[in-house]
C-alpha cells in the first residue's frame, strides 16, 4: 500500500496525483499569431470556503423561522435588500443586487445532497467530485477535471487554473487534463529564461514514476511560464476598478489572463473564512462584501473587454449552515445553502425553491436542488460537453439563457 | 534499544547489497534533517550507522551562544507582533539549533496539529504553541495531545473558547477526534456532541488557558460506549487508550520517514502496535524507524518528494553559507512562496506534502530560488557560493574532481554532470 494522505485522513481530499500531459508539444507547435479563438465558453469558479451561512446571505425575512431560529443573529428586515416580498440580500451583497438588476445574476436556492455530511473535508471532497457517499468512496478525480477530460476541444492553455496560493482542490484534479496553480502573475515569471532551464528527462536515471512526475511538472511549469510571459505583454492595463481584497485581486488576475487571450476554459479561486462558528455577524458581512464586490468588478472589467457572453461565474460553499444559531453569535455546520451563477447569459433572478425554515430535518434545511444536477446544467449549456453524466437523474433546471 | 524488534522493523546492518556509504549518510541527513556538509559525510562514513544514527537521534551540537541568542530573536518577534520575524527565528533555530531532527519533527506536528495565524492572529500565542510542540516533539503522544489541548493558540483556532456549557461549539471537539487522534469512521456524530459538552469549562482568558467550573457541563455523557460525568481530561484519556492514535502516528512518521510505496500495511501495524506498546513514545517509534533497515532500503532513497524548507536549506547547509548567516527573513518569504507558509497551514488538515509540493507556481519558485541562492541573494550583502574553492578545501582540485564533489555533495551520489547550478535545477533536486 502507499503511506497516502487519503488513507491516512481516512478523506477524499488528496488525490493520487497522475503525470500530466506535457504542455511542451502544445506550447511549442502553438502558432503564435493565432491566438484569436476567443469564442470558447469561460468558467470562475469561486469557493466560498469553510460553510456560507446561506440563510444569511439570501435571506428568507418572510418566513416566521428566521426570526425563532435567528435571535442575535437576525438581520433587520429594513436594511435587507429586497428581491422579492419574502426574501433579500445581505445589507452587504449591494454589488449582489445591482447584477440581479441587470438580468446578470442567478440564485440557485437550498442547493445540497441527501445524507449530507458535516465534515468541511468530507462535503467539499463531494462537492468536488460529484460523488455522493461516505468518506471511504474513492475520490481522485474533480467534476471540473472530468468535464475536461471529456472535452474534445483543446486548447493551447492549461484547461483549469487555481489563482491563489492554495493546494489544488480535488475539483480540478483529472485523469488526463492540466491544472495549474498561481497566486499572481508575477509568480510565473522565470528569473532565468526558459532556454536556461533544464531540458525533459536530463536525469538518466529518471525511471520511476515519482521521477517522471517531477520531470513532467517541471516542464508543465517552465512552458506555462513562457506562455504567459507572452501573453500579458501589455496586457494588465490597470484601468478596471477592483477591490484590494484577497479575492478581489485575484479576480482581476483572471480577468488579465482571460483578456490577454489566454484560452483556459476554468479559473478556480478560493475565498475561505466561512466557517463562522463564533461571533459572525461581522466576518460574514466582510466576506459577503468581498465576494460580490470582487465579482461584479470582474464582470464590469469583462463586459469593458467585449468578453461579457463568454463568461460565467459560479460561487459555491461546501454547506450551509445550522438553521438555529448557537450561543457564540455564530452558527455550526449545516447542510443546503444557495449558488450564485453570474454574468450575461445566466437566467437571472431567483431559481429552485426558497427554503422553508419551519421544516427541518434535525435542525436543518432540506435541500431541493441536488448540486449534481447543476453541475449537469452548467457543463451542458455553458461548457458545451455532453458526456459527462454527472446527475442522478434528468432535471429541468434551466440555469441559463438560450 | 532492548526491545525485540518487530520482524518487519529489523535493524540496518550495512551489507555488500546495503552498504554504508555516502549515498546512505546523504540519505539519512537529508531524510531525518535537512543535509549535511562534506566533514558530516565524512566523519559519519568513518563512524558506521550505529553512531552516525545516535548523533541524528541526540543532536546537541549547537554552538555555545545558540540558546541565548534564539531566545533574544524570538522574544523580539513576540514583542514586535510581527508574524514574519517569528517565521525568520523557526528558520534560526532550523539553521542552528544543532538538533534539525526536533526541528522536522516540530514541522511535522504544525502539521498535524494545523493552526493558522490567520485565525490566531497573536505572534505570542503562535509562538508558545510551537515552544510547545518541539518540547514534547520526541516525548509520549499523550503529553503532547493534552498540552496542545490546552494551549491557547488552538483553542482560539478551533472555538474552544466559545464552548460552553448548554451552549456547546463541537469545532474542537470534531477535529480533536477526526484529525488529532481517531479519524473519520471511528467515532459518531453523538461523540461529537458529548465529547464538546465534556471539554466545556476549557476556555482562554487573557491568553492562557484556564478552567472555568461555572461554564462545565457535568452532566452525563456518552462517548465511544462509556458513560460518565467525563471532563475534557477524561476525554483525552478514553481518546488516548483507543486503538486508532497509534496507527495515525504510525502514518506520519512513514509520511515524514519514507517515500512512495515503501512501506507496507504489515509495517505499519506493527509499528503501531510497537507505540501501543510503548505508551505512544514518538521517540522510540523514530529511533526504531532511524535504525531499520527499511529506512536505509534502496526503495526509500530519492523517492520523496523534499519539503520546500528541506529543498531550500539542504544546499546553504552542503555548501557551507551558514557563516555568517543568511536572511532569515527572506528564507520565511522563499517558503512562502514555495507553498510552505509557517504558522500558516492552509487549512485544519495541513499541508497535503508529498506530490502536491510541485506546482506550476511552486515549480517556478524552486528554480527562482536556485538562481537567488547561486547568485548568493539569500546574504546581505550578497554571497555567492564558491563551489571550486570549497571543493579545493575538501581535496578536490580539478573542474572535473568539482563536477562530483558537487554531485555527491547535493545529490548523495556522482553521476550528475554539470556545475552546482545544472545540478541543483536537475529534477533529482527536488527529491530526497
Amino acid at each position: 500500500m502507499k503511506t497516502n494522505r487519503r488513507r491516512f485522513l481516512g478523506h477524499g481530499s488528496a488525490v493520487v496525483l497522475g503525470a500530466m500531459p506535457s504542455l511542451v508539444s502544445r506550447a511549442v507547435m502553438a502558432d503564435e499569431g493565432t491566438r484569436s479563438n476567443r469564442n470558447g465558453k469561460i468558467l470562475v469558479v469561486i469557493q466560498m470556503s469553510g460553510g456560507n451561512d446561506g440563510i444569511n446571505t439570501i435571506i428568507p425575512y418572510a418566513d416566521e423561522g428566521y426570526a425563532m431560529h435567528r435571535k442575535k443573529l437576525r438581520l433587520p428586515t429594513d436594511r435587507l435588500l429586497k428581491i422579492n416580498d419574502s426574501v433579500g440580500f445581505h445589507p452587504s451583497m449591494r454589488s449582489a443586487a445591482d447584477l440581479l438588476e441587470q438580468g446578470k445574476l442567478g440564485i440557485v436556492q437550498c442547493v445540497g445532497y441527501p445524507n449530507p455530511s458535516r465534515s468541511h473535508d468530507t462535503s467539499m471532497a463531494i462537492w468536488h467530485s460529484a460523488q455522493v457517499g461516505d468518506e471511504d468512496v474513492l475520490r481522485s478525480h474533480g467534476w471540473l477535471g472530468m468535464a475536461m477530460d471529456a472535452a474534445r476541444k483543446k486548447t493551447d492553455d492549461p484547461d483549469m487554473i487555481l489563482v491563489g496560493d492554495e493546494s489544488q482542490p480535488l475539483a480540478i484534479q483529472s485523469r488526463r487534463s492540466t491544472a495549474v496553480t498561481l497566486s499572481s502573475l508575477t509568480d510565473l515569471r522565470l528569473r532565468q529564461p526558459a532556454h536556461a532551464q533544464p531540458k525533459p528527462t536530463s536525469d538518466q536515471a529518471s525511471e520511476s514514476s515519482l521521477a517522471q512526475f517531477v520531470d513532467q511538472t517541471m516542464q508543465d511549469a517552465i512552458a506555462t511560464a513562457s506562455a504567459l510571459e507572452r501573453n500579458t505583454e501589455g496586457g494588465a492595463d490597470g484601468s478596471a476598478k477592483y477591490p484590494t481584497t484577497r479575492i478581489g485581486r485575484r479576480m482581476q488576475t483572471i480577468s488579465t489572463m482571460v483578456k490577454s487571450g489566454f484560452q483556459t476554459p476554468i479559473y478556480y479561486a478560493i475565498q475561505s473564512g466561512y466557517d463562522t462558528h463564533a461571533a459572525q455577524l461581522p466576518s460574514h458581512s466582510r466576506l459577503l462584501r468581498e465576494f460580490s464586490d470582487a465579482t461584479k468588478a470582474f464582470l464590469d472589467d469583462i463586459e469593458a473587454s467585449g468578453l461579457s457572453d463568454q463568461v460565467c461565474v459560479m460561487g459555491f460553499s461546501e454547506f450551509g449552515r445550522r438553521v438555529a444559531e448557537n450561543n457564540s453569535e455564530g452558527t455550526d455546520h449545516g447542510t443546503a445553502g444557495p449558488v450564485f451563477l453570474a454574468g450575461n447569459r445566466v437566467r437571472s433572478g431567483l431559481i429552485g425553491t426558497t427554503p422553508k425554515l419551519t421544516d427541518l430535518v434535525d435542525g436543518d434545511l432540506q435541500m431541493s436542488t441536488d448540486f449534481r444536477n447543476m453541475y449537469q446544467e452548467v457543463t451542458q449549456a455553458w461548457l458545451g460537453i455532453s458526456e459527462l453524466q454527472a446527475a442522478e437523474s434528468p432535471s429541468s433546471l434551466k440555469l441559463f439563457d438560450a | 534499544m532492548n526491545d525485540p524488534r518487530p520482524t518487519e522493523w529489523k535493524q540496518f546492518i550495512p551489507s555488500d547489497a546495503l552498504p554504508w556509504d555516502l549515498r546512505r549518510i546523504h540519505h539519512l541527513h537529508r531524510r531525518a534533517g535537512f543535509a549535511a556538509n562534506w566533514n558530516g559525510l565524512q566523519r559519519d562514513l568513518q563512524a558506521g550507522p550505529e553512531v552516525a544514527v545516535d548523533r541524528v537521534l541526540r543532536g546537541g551540537n549547537a554552538t555555545d551562544d545558540f540558546d541565548s541568542l534564539q531566545r533574544l530573536i524570538g522574544d523580539a518577534a513576540v514583542s514586535s507582533g510581527d508574524i514574519n520575524r517569528l517565521k525568520a527565528w523557526w528558520f534560526y533555530r532550523i539553521l542552528y539549533s544543532g538538533d534539525p531532527l526536533i526541528e522536522r519533527m516540530t514541522l511535522m506536528w504544525h502539521n498535524h496539529f494545523a493552526t493558522s495565524n490567520l485565525k490566531v492572529a497573536n505572534v505570542a500565542m503562535m509562538k508558545r504553541q510551537n515552544d510547545l510542540l518541539r518540547r514534547h516533539a520526541m516525548g509520549k503522544f499523550g503529553d503532547l495531545l493534552r498540552a496542545v489541548i490546552k494551549d491557547a493558540a488552538m483553542m482560539v483556532w478551533l472555538d474552544a473558547n466559545a464552548n460552553r456549557k448548554g451552549k456547546p461549539n463541537e469545532n474542537l471537539a470534531r477535529e480533536l477526534m477526526e484529525l488529532f487522534t481517531l479519524g473519520v469512521g471511528h467515532y459518531s456524530e453523538t461523540d461529537v456532541k458529548e465529547v464538546a459538552r465534556a471539554l466545556t469549562g476549557w476556555t482562554v482568558r487573557g491568553g492562557d488557558f484556564e478552567h472555568v467550573p461555572a461554564y462545565h457541563d457535568d452532566g452525563t455523557k456518552q462517548m465511544l460506549g462509556e458513560q460518565g460525568d467525563f471532563d475534557g481530561d477524561d476525554v483525552l484519556a478514553i481518546l488516548l487508550k483507543q486503538e486508532p492514535p497509534a496507527r495515525r502516528i504510525a502514518m506520519r512518521l512513514c509520511e515524514v520517514f519514507f517515500g512512495e510505496d515503501v512501506i507496507t500495511d504489515d509495517a505499519l501495524d506493527e509499528l503501531a502496535s510497537g507505540l501501543r506498546d510503548h505508551d505512544l513514545d514518538i521517540g522510540w517509534a523514530v529511533e526504531t524507524i532511524l535504525r531499520s533497515e527499511a529506512f536505509f532500503s534502496e526503495d526509500n532513497i530519492g523517492n520523496r518528494v523534499l519539503e520546500p524548507i528541506q529543498f531550500m536549506i539542504g544546499p546553504l547547509w552542503a555548501l557551507e553559507m551558514l557563516d555568517p548567516p543568511p536572511s532569515t527573513l527572506l528564507l520565511a518569504e522563499w517558503a512562502s512562496k514555495l507553498g510552505q507558509d509557517l504558522f500558516y497551514p492552509p487549512n485544519v488538515f495541513g499541508w497535503p506534502g508529498g506530490r502536491s509540493w510541485l506546482t506550476t507556481r511552486t515549480m517556478i519558485g524552486r528554480a527562482n530560488y536556485v538562481s537567488a541562492l547561486c547568485r548568493g541573494e539569500l546574504h546581505r550583502p550578497n554571497r555567492p557560493p564558491d563551489i571550486a574553492v570549497l571543493a579545493k578545501k575538501h581535496g578536490f582540485s580539478t573542474p572535473a574532481d568539482q563536477s562530483t564533489f558537487a554531485s555527491w555533495l547535493l545529490l548523495g551520489h556522482e553521476n550528475a554532470t554539470g556545475d552546482m547550478k545544472a545540478i541543483l535545477r536537475r529534477p533529482a533536486s527536488q527529491l530526497g
